[in-house]
């Protein structure tokens, strides 16, 4: 963030970088405590798997993010991961060059987000609605495709990737450096960025002003759908089957993660490096809980109360203002 | 434009109504402000106190004081004589004191009859009594005289029939103080009659009114007495009948009444938009021309097609017929997006609903039309979107701590300059206002005129819509009359009477105007 970034917006800004550091304080916290609470924390190769784990989440959060701050919702990323991971599948089994292959279901993501964003421009319906629709239909879809079955990725380049590490950092970790800083720029230094706020905190005077409403909301959910397929390749790759029935909730864990990050649900209000550090909490949460032999039902509990209370307190130093 | 009330309507004689609410040494402090400095006023019961102030005055603290939605910071406040904390609104409502405010806060999508008794609704063993509810609630409405219907959803009424019944809710729940916050903003003349009806009516029930209102005219109406209000301070209380508006304004803002209107006569220049037979969707076969440098103002009652005649040009709704011309050329306007790449500019009616995003910051809303002339295909130049904004709040003298203050922390009047000012920036040509100094203070008024007078100055055309005829009447070079979607009417300035514009905006019932506009 430059600095004269943080003087166009004084309060919000400086709110805003307040709150993300409270967010990395309460992150590295866990990390502390954890470390001295287990011996095998703090190993490479258990950073290296936190790291893996949170990074899908994260992307996904980020996408989610462009879609909440226009004041909508997508349920359908989790969905939307599960059948990327059949078509990336399919097509690499069935021979197609991998760049195509991952080319190919980005643009299926690209489609399903422009979907989204007819039914609710052109047919008028809510949000929550289209995406939830695609949700069910997508696994229905991609469980025709495969008869129900696994799909095993035969290409051992492509699997290859997922496990591998650049600079000692896993690569999934810099697929969330290579979305988070386009969309940091998007987001808060592009006018597309100060559309999708504009139209989240008004449409009408948005309109009324030139924004191209619909336009901004097709963007958004198309981005959110590109996210989600991005991550569909990624866990392709990870797990190396193609299955529609894989990364199921993965939709409530992004909007989590992006709640936690401070992105308001009712619109307008939200950024990029907060879903990804709320992605990496819940990670941490997870994998810290599975160290400490907790009950796996104990995490979605936890997850919960750290949503009330993160969101509480948020609205709390938002109402205090 | 002065008022002649005294004369129409005699004062009441003051009843030697008791004292109901007083107030000792009220105050309220905000971090950083002193919203209302320590005010001594005592209500009686059975009269209409009307308060006046300019926006940020100090009106709506001591509003939200009186029904207990803020504490106070000190003071007193003696309600029949005994103290009162007033501290929720809860209590505020047992006592007896009650709000109707400016925007209707009722629930749009129940029935007329469901919002009347909401909260105090009539059941048996659990059940509403839904038709008994609906017969009560029109039986109080055709009481008072409104021609309305109890069973309609309130969604589908016009924002001034809600409003009749938002002060029919108020009536009916035992109510002894009444506070009106600026309820004739989106009323007809005819709607404000009936509410007048109502306060008189209430009044002879022995219930305090306190009516607070930017039009002048209102207050020597219905008033008995008058306090005056300005920067928190309690300037003075007057009986009606000893003052006139020019000492009001004068005690309002320190300025005297003739600033307030202020019109430069430019020689007007080439023509910038022509409709010719344009129809469309609430009007039809409407012809005219705005020229550059002139202000073309539109009235009539609303529903009178002037609205959706600008939103038509504007590019909302499709067009059915005729023609619209810009700078001589015949074009199509299909979306808000053509209409403001030809230059033009709206300033839209409900700033809440269609002018702002309230929860951004200032400097965005300003910079909102302009994002794509202070970027380049990829980033906003900071630097410009930082100076654009400041340049914008100084010009505009917008009372802000900073850009990044968020529009909804603004008084009306500096949201309102908001609205307009964003298209400054821009360069638009032809300029729409609709209604643009709705809930807004004589001060921010002025201000906004001698706006319109540095646009003309810079060649662009002006289209004024206004409910308020002083406004149209004084500034408007040319003034179009509208009724029931059609053009009727069309006067030079100044060239025609008050009286003559009203006959023809409502041809109809004229008994009921009484002089007054």
């Amino acid at each position: 963030m430059s600095t004269e970034a943080i003087a166009v917006e004084k309060p919000k800004r400086n709110y805003n970088v307040l709150f993300g550091l409270t967010l990395l304080a309460l992150l590295v916290l866990l990390w502390i405590l954890l470390s001295v609470a287990t011996t095998s924390f703090a190993s490479a190769n258990n950073m290296a798997n936190l790291l893996r784990q949170g990074s899908m989440i994260a992307i996904m959060a980020v996408g989610q993010t462009f879609v909440i701050i226009t004041g909508g919702i997508d349920l359908s990323v989790g969905a939307v991961v599960g059948f990327a991971t059949v078509v990336v599948a399919m097509m690499i089994n069935a021979g197609f060059p991998i760049w195509l292959a991952i080319l190919v279901t980005l643009l299926v993501g690209v489609a399903i987000g422009m979907f989204h964003g007819f039914g609710i421009v052109k047919m008028g319906l809510p949000p929550f609605i289209i995406t939830l629709a695609t949700l069910t239909s997508l696994r229905g879809i991609g469980l025709l495709m495969t008869n129900g079955n696994s799909i095993n990725i035969n290409s051992d380049t492509f699997t290859a990737f997922s496990r591998n590490s650049f600079i000692g950092i896993p690569n999934l970790f810099w697929m969330v450096i290579l979305v988070g800083i386009p969309a940091y720029i998007f987001l808060h230094h592009s006018r597309w960025g100060r559309y999708l706020f504009s139209v989240g905190s008004n449409a009408e005077a948005s309109r009324l002003s030139g924004v191209n409403v619909q336009r901004t909301i097709y963007m958004a959910y198309t981005l959110s759908g590109l996210c989600a397929a991005f991550v569909g390749v990624l866990l392709a790759a990870r797990i190396g089957i193609g299955n529609p029935t894989q990364a199921e909730g993965w939709e409530l864990q992004a909007i989590a993660s992006s709640v936690i990050g401070g992105t308001s649900l009712f619109g307008a209000v939200g950024s990029v490096h907060g879903p990804l550090l709320g992605a990496f909490i819940l990670a941490t949460i997870n994998n810290g809980a599975n160290l400490l032999n907790v009950n796996s039902f104990w995490q979605r509990i936890i997850t919960g109360a750290l949503i009330i209370i993160i969101v509480y307190f948020d609205g709390l130093r938002r109402r205090g203002k | 434009m002065i008022s002649t009330a005294q004369e129409l309507h005699p004062t009441p004689v003051l009843e030697p109504g008791r004292t109901i609410l007083e107030l000792r040494g009220l105050e309220k402090r905000y971090p950083g402000t002193h919203a209302l400095k320590p005010v001594d006023l005592a209500f009686k019961s059975g009269e209409i106190h009307a308060i006046v102030g300019e926006n940020g005055a100090g009106k709506s603290t001591l509003i939200k004081l009186l029904t207990g939605v803020m504490p106070r910071t000190s003071g007193e406040i003696a309600w029949e004589g005994q103290p009162a904390a007033l501290a929720t609104p809860h209590e505020a409502m047992a006592l007896g004191i009650n709000a109707v405010h400016q925007e209707v806060v009722l629930c749009r999508h129940l029935t007329v009859a469901a919002n009347m008794f909401l909260g105090e609704e009539n059941s048996r063993f659990g059940i509403l009594q839904q038709r008994a509810m609906v017969r009560q609630a029109q039986t109080i409405i055709d009481d008072l005289g409104f021609d309305l219907p109890a069973h309609v959803t309130l969604g589908d009424l016009t924002i001034g029939q809600q409003q009749l019944i938002a002060a029919a809710r108020a009536t009916v729940r035992g109510t002894k103080f009444l506070i009106f916050d600026e309820p004739t903003a989106y009323l007809t003349r005819k709607e404000a009659d009936q509410l007048f009806t109502l306060i008189r009516r209430l009044k002879d029930e022995g219930v305090t009114i306190i009516y607070i209102s930017h039009r002048m005219e209102e207050v020597f109406e219905l008033a008995d007495r008058v306090s005056v209000l300005r920067d928190g301070t309690l300037v003075g209380t007057r009986n009606i009948a000893e003052t006139n508006d020019a000492e009001l304004v004068k005690m309002m803002i320190n300025r005297s009444i003739e600033q307030v209107y202020h019109k430069e006569h430019f020689t007007p220049g080439a023509a910038i938009i022509e409709a010719r037979s344009l129809s469309g969707k609430g009007f039809e076969n409407v012809s005219m021309t705005v020229r550059a440098g002139e202000i073309v103002g539109l009235y009539g009652l609303i529903g009178a097609g002037r609205s959706e005649f600008v939103t038509t040009l504007y590019g909302r709704h499709r067009k059915s017929a005729g023609q619209i011309l810009w700078e001589g050329k015949e074009v199509q306007v299909n979306s808000e997006h053509d209409a403001i790449k030809l230059g033009m500019a709206l300033a839209p009616e409900s700033r809440r609903d269609q002018g702002l995003c309230l929860n951004l910051p200032v400097g965005f809303n300003l910079n909102l039309p302009i994002y794509k002339r202070i970027s380049n295909n990829l980033l906003i130049s900071s630097t410009q979107e930082k100076t654009q904004a400041d340049r914008q709040i100084a010009d505009l003298r917008i009372k802000t701590p900073t850009r990044g203050a968020l529009a909804s922390s603004l008084s009306g009047g500096n949201q309102q300059k908001i609205v307009i000012g964003k298209w400054l920036a821009h360069g638009a040509k032809l300029f729409i206002f609709d209604e643009p100094t709705v809930g807004v203070d004589v001060g921010t008024k002025a201000e906004i005129y001698r706006l319109f007078g540095a646009l003309l100055s810079k060649g662009a055309g002006i289209i004024l819509i206004s409910s308020y005829l002083p406004e149209v009447y004084e500034l408007a070079d040319t003034l179009h009359v509208f009724r029931r979607g059609k053009l009727v009417a069309t006067h030079g300035f100044h060239a025609a009477s008050h009286e003559d514009i009203l006959t023809q905006a409502l041809a109809e019932k004229q008994e009921k105007l009484g002089g007054q506009i």
